[in-house]
């Protein structure tokens, strides 16, 4: 009896690998996403629009005719079950480009891995530069952190004219990329950091925080962050009587923030490249069949994966499945138009780059509000983002 | 300065219902109840449900809030933990772990991944002036801790049933020796304790306007922070640790340009009142 | 090389075997409950980060220093045992993980935030090590530890250590210096840990300070009370069933996490002792796999 144990263990396992393998009549892209965890609510909206996204592709002749197919797992925010399942997605389930639509942790352990490999790959919202340094095979859609970082400096120190700005950063590498960037574009554009703090992902407390900012008279707050703490920062900063601008990023761009948030949230922009105004036919598609599919209005996560996917689909039409050409052409793609984030110009250092939005919330609805162009803003510095 | 200690305050008192349910079954059982964190998020949860389902008023999400995680707490004891009473203690600190891993999928799986807010509609008193703003959610917070730990002191003191459940936190034989019944008792305790976390989560998710699955996480490891300075298995000791732990984060938060992390400072403080002064402030 | 997967996991899961050797003797022979052994897997793996990404050492030349690092340090992080026992030990473990984790998140010397990239892959004789040859290398590091496990469960310093664990008083009363020997658990246990922590280092590539929670520490210790606290082979099953067990959920991908904790629960539950324990369901199951053979069988039962 004992030893059947052992026996049951051993075809349980078995089982479970055999599952996996699959004839190639498919052309498929390979998924990980966090879907248990602290992050499940980010896995399953990536992974909800990466699925519109297949559907849309397949509904128009799918891949050259073969059907596209996403191999999604669930790799619960752990880079050891993103760094394993990254080896099975491409050896067993034999996916010719490989999308992370988890965190940066998992991501980058991803991308080394299909760098070895040299299978094509891309993170959708994940911000760490190191993400692309992996390798010629490593791409970005989200927008990095130094962009979306410089926009915010933009936005608050000139187009706002803000001259005494407060930071209060999330101390993961999304916030503290972004808070790096902004904090050199604004004060190289003539503001004031007057105060500056830290907090760790999941508090939920800022009254202390936001006091001592009260009392440095800041004439804008900027607290990049995830919606959960935002909600957070901007209703209490609202009820300590802080009066001045609250500007966040696209870890805000959830109708989430707003639930939570309430009316503190009207008024708070956002640096995002989704936007929700825009009458471009995709991003319009994305948002009413998002919600049509999840009945929850879409996110800016949600937006990353499913033109991760679009993008991917694009790619491979074009050059078929060979890893080399893949990779050549995408680095010559020029203005995409087929994604729900605004058109992507083209890619720099491999990171997809794009007009960026600020978007502000308006009567409970994220309003555009303002557009920038200018290569100075939305381009990557010289000597940034590795090779 | 005064709005900052009553923010503090209300914090504190979060914190403190979080730990007095902790120290009451450490007291009883010398059990670490890690599964305690399951119970905040179900009396938010059960809260939630009430509010869409039921009815919008605050009072019934509260005390279903309360007496729905009482019920799954005192369970929780006859299922998870009497069977490992006689075990070394860290197998029932891994019973509860599995637990509270298991409650966290559990409420994802039921509710959903994603926060949801927590629209209560309740009048309560609250205190707008030019020097203090003090919000009827966090009036209702301070004075539910308050009558809480009141009506607790004084059961605990003044009745019968607290005598007896002093003398079972002292030696359980030579209680049940004596003739008191100690199933009664430690279903009590936990049904008590569970119905302080379970209404401490409809309260926070009330002041925080959000219930998602992961919410009681940190809350539970603040709360060992407190019942390590309140001091093991005093009721009041839990209370002013709570408050106190509340005050000193708030400080440090106030602090500008001061980055060190405010959680690690906390452990340390609990490591180092561990090492040299293990009773707490008022432990027994 | 279309078993990537499996021994990925496989390797994961020595590493984790690794830790789990260590754990036992800090908490299965000392029953010193460590709740915080993250803290010492992020020493260890830190440490070797540092020293190949900042002093630019290789993997191996790297490795003993670490090893050297983790021992100094976990016996500095055990020292409050000296003063403190049980329940107070427990909480205090927990909170140097906190600690741990505060220090590699605030400081940049850590890397701070933003975590530290770029951790080679080693190579032996100038070749690179793939996913096979990685898995080989944590393989024989697995043996050694279990040889270790073994030589040093047969010597004199295990049974000081269990009647340390077992009752103080009556160990001091025999002579044993017991501090000696509670720190002497800590500085074993810190070296299998800080080993295990840098294997994971090189295997991942890149270290963030969240990779290193508390909930980590929580499943390092189910792993020994599910697979038997103070035996080695206890430790080996627990550390392998438990991190592979995820891994065959995977069709059930939604309800993975909610099946392990209640399994974790109710078995632990019914095995007081661990699986592998004295009067546990697998006892004697492989007890003929005593020697350095028992993680090849257990691994072949796999598949």
């Amino acid at each position: 009896m004992k030893r059947y144990l052992g026996l049951a263990a051993a075809l349980m396992l078995v089982c479970g690998i055999a599952f996996s393998a699959q004839a190639q009549q498919t052309v498929k892209i390979g998924f990980i996403t966090p879907l248990t965890g602290f992050a499940a609510a980010d896995g399953y909206s990536s992974l909800e629009s990466a699925k519109l996204a297949v559907d849309y592709v397949n509904e128009h002749g799918g891949i050259k005719g073969k059907k596209l197919e996403l191999v999604s797992y669930d790799d619960a925010c752990q880079p050891d079950q993103a760094s394993a399942l990254t080896k099975k997605l491409i050896e067993n389930d034999k996916v010719v480009v490989m999308i992370s639509g988890s965190y940066s942790s998992p991501s980058r352990a991803a991308a080394v891995i299909c760098q070895q490999a040299k299978v094509p790959f891309t993170s959708t919202y994940a911000v760490h530069p190191s993400i692309v340094e992996a390798g010629e095979y490593c791409h970005r859609i989200g927008m990095a952190a130094p962009i979306q970082g410089r926009t915010g400096g933009y936005f608050a120190a000139r187009e706002l004219a803000a001259k005494r700005i407060a930071l209060l950063i999330m101390n993961n590498d999304f916030g503290v990329s972004l808070a790096e960037a902004f904090k050199e574009t604004a004060i190289k554009l003539g503001a004031q950091i007057v105060y500056e703090k830290k907090y760790p992902l999941g508090e939920t407390e800022f009254r202390s925080y936001l006091n001592a900012i009260k009392a440095a008279n800041p004439d804008l707050i900027y607290a990049p962050g995830y919606y959960n703490e935002a909600a957070n920062i901007v209703s209490q900063a609202r009820e300590v009587g802080l009066k001045c601008w609250l500007m966040g990023d696209e870890g805000y761009d959830s109708p989430k923030f707003i639930e939570l948030a309430k009316s503190a949230a009207n008024g708070v922009f956002i640096t995002t490249d989704l936007n929700r105004d825009s009458d471009r036919p995709m991003t319009q598609y994305f948002l009413k069949n998002y919600k049509k599919r999840t009945n929850i209005d879409a996110d800016m996560v949600g937006a990353s994966a499913f033109d991760a996917v679009m993008l991917v689909s694009h790619i491979l039409n074009k050059v078929g499945t060979d890893a080399n050409k893949i990779i050549q052409y995408w680095d010559t793609i020029k203005n995409f138009e087929d994604c729900a984030t605004g058109p992507i110009l083209m890619f720099q250092n491999r990171s997809a780059i794009r007009p960026m939005d600020i978007q502000i919330v308006l009567n409970n609805k994220f309003r555009y509000f303002y557009r920038y162009y200018e290569p100075e803003v939305i381009y990557l510095g010289k000597g940034s983002e590795g090779k | 300065m005064l709005q900052l200690l009553v923010d503090a305050f209300v914090l504190g008192c979060s914190y403190a219902l979080m730990a007095v349910g902790l120290n009451m079954v450490y007291g009883l059982l010398r059990i670490i109840h890690v599964a305690h964190a399951a119970l905040y998020t179900l009396g938010a949860y059960v809260g939630l449900y009430c509010l869409y389902h039921l009815s919008q008023s605050l009072w019934l999400s509260l005390t279903l809030g309360a007496v729905f995680p009482a019920l799954v707490g005192a369970l929780m004891y006859r299922i998870i933990y009497s069977p490992v009473l006689s075990a070394p203690r860290y197998v029932a600190l891994i019973a509860g772990a599995g637990v509270f891993i298991a409650s966290q999928e559990f409420y994802r799986l039921i509710a959903g991944p994603y926060p949801y807010p927590f629209n209560a509609q309740f009048k309560f008193l609250s205190i707008s002036s030019s020097h203090l703003n003090v919000t009827e959610t966090q009036m209702l917070i301070i004075t539910f801790m308050m009558c809480a730990f009141l009506c607790l002191y004084l059961i605990i003191n003044n009745t019968n049933l607290g005598l007896m459940w002093r003398a079972c936190t002292q030696d359980m034989e030579l209680a049940a020796s004596s003739g008191i019944n100690i199933n009664l008792i430690i279903a009590i305790n936990f049904i008590i304790g569970s119905a302080l976390a379970g209404s401490a989560g409809v309260l926070m998710a009330l002041y925080r306007n959000s219930v998602f699955p992961t919410m009681g996480a940190m809350v539970s490891y603040k709360a060992f922070v407190v019942v390590v300075l309140g001091g093991f298995g005093s009721i009041p000791g839990a209370a002013i640790a709570g408050i106190l732990l509340a005050l000193a984060e708030s400080l440090l938060g106030m602090v500008p340009f001061f980055n060190l992390p405010r959680d690690a400072i906390a452990f340390l403080v609990m490591v180092l009142v561990l090492m040299f002064k293990p009773k707490g402030l008022f432990g027994r | 090389m279309t078993f990537g997967y499996i021994l990925s996991i496989c390797t994961f899961a020595s590493i984790y075997a690794i830790l789990i050797l260590g754990l036992n003797i800090l908490t299965g022979y000392t029953k010193q409950v460590s709740l915080g052994h993250a803290a010492f897997f992020a020493i260890g793996a830190y440490a070797q980060a540092l020293l190949v990404t900042k002093a630019g050492l290789t993997f191996w030349s790297a490795l003993p220093l670490s090893i050297v690092l983790s021992m100094a340090i976990g016996i500095v992080m055990g020292l409050p045992s000296l003063r403190v026992s049980d329940d107070f030990l427990v909480l205090t473990t927990i909170g140097l993980n906190f600690i741990v984790m505060g220090i590699t998140e605030y400081f940049d010397f850590f890397g701070g935030a933003m975590g530290i990239i770029g951790i080679n892959v080693p190579s032996f004789m100038g070749h690179p090590l793939g996913t096979t040859g990685y898995f080989v290398v944590t393989l024989i590091f697995l043996m050694l530890a279990i040889y270790i496990s073994y030589f040093f469960s047969k010597t004199w310093g295990r049974l000081a250590m269990e009647a340390t664990g077992e009752d103080e008083q009556a160990a001091q009363a025999l002579g044993i210096n017991t501090a000696l020997y509670k720190i002497y658990a800590f500085a074993l246990s810190s070296a299998f840990t800080g080993l295990a922590g840098a294997l994971w280092a090189h295997s991942i590539g890149s270290l963030f300070p969240r990779n290193f929670s508390f909930e980590m520490s929580v499943l390092f210790l189910s792993m020994l009370v599910f697979g038997g606290l103070g035996t080695i082979k206890g430790a080996i099953f627990g550390a392998f069933f438990l991190y592979l067990l995820p891994e065959c959920f995977r069709f059930i991908e939604s309800y993975r996490m909610l099946v392990y904790g209640a399994l974790l629960t109710v078995i632990v539950i019914l095995q007081p002792n661990g699986m592998l324990g004295r009067g546990g369901l697998l006892d004697g199951c492989f007890f003929k796999l005593k020697k350095r053979g028992t993680e090849t069988q257990g691994i072949s039962k796999m598949g």
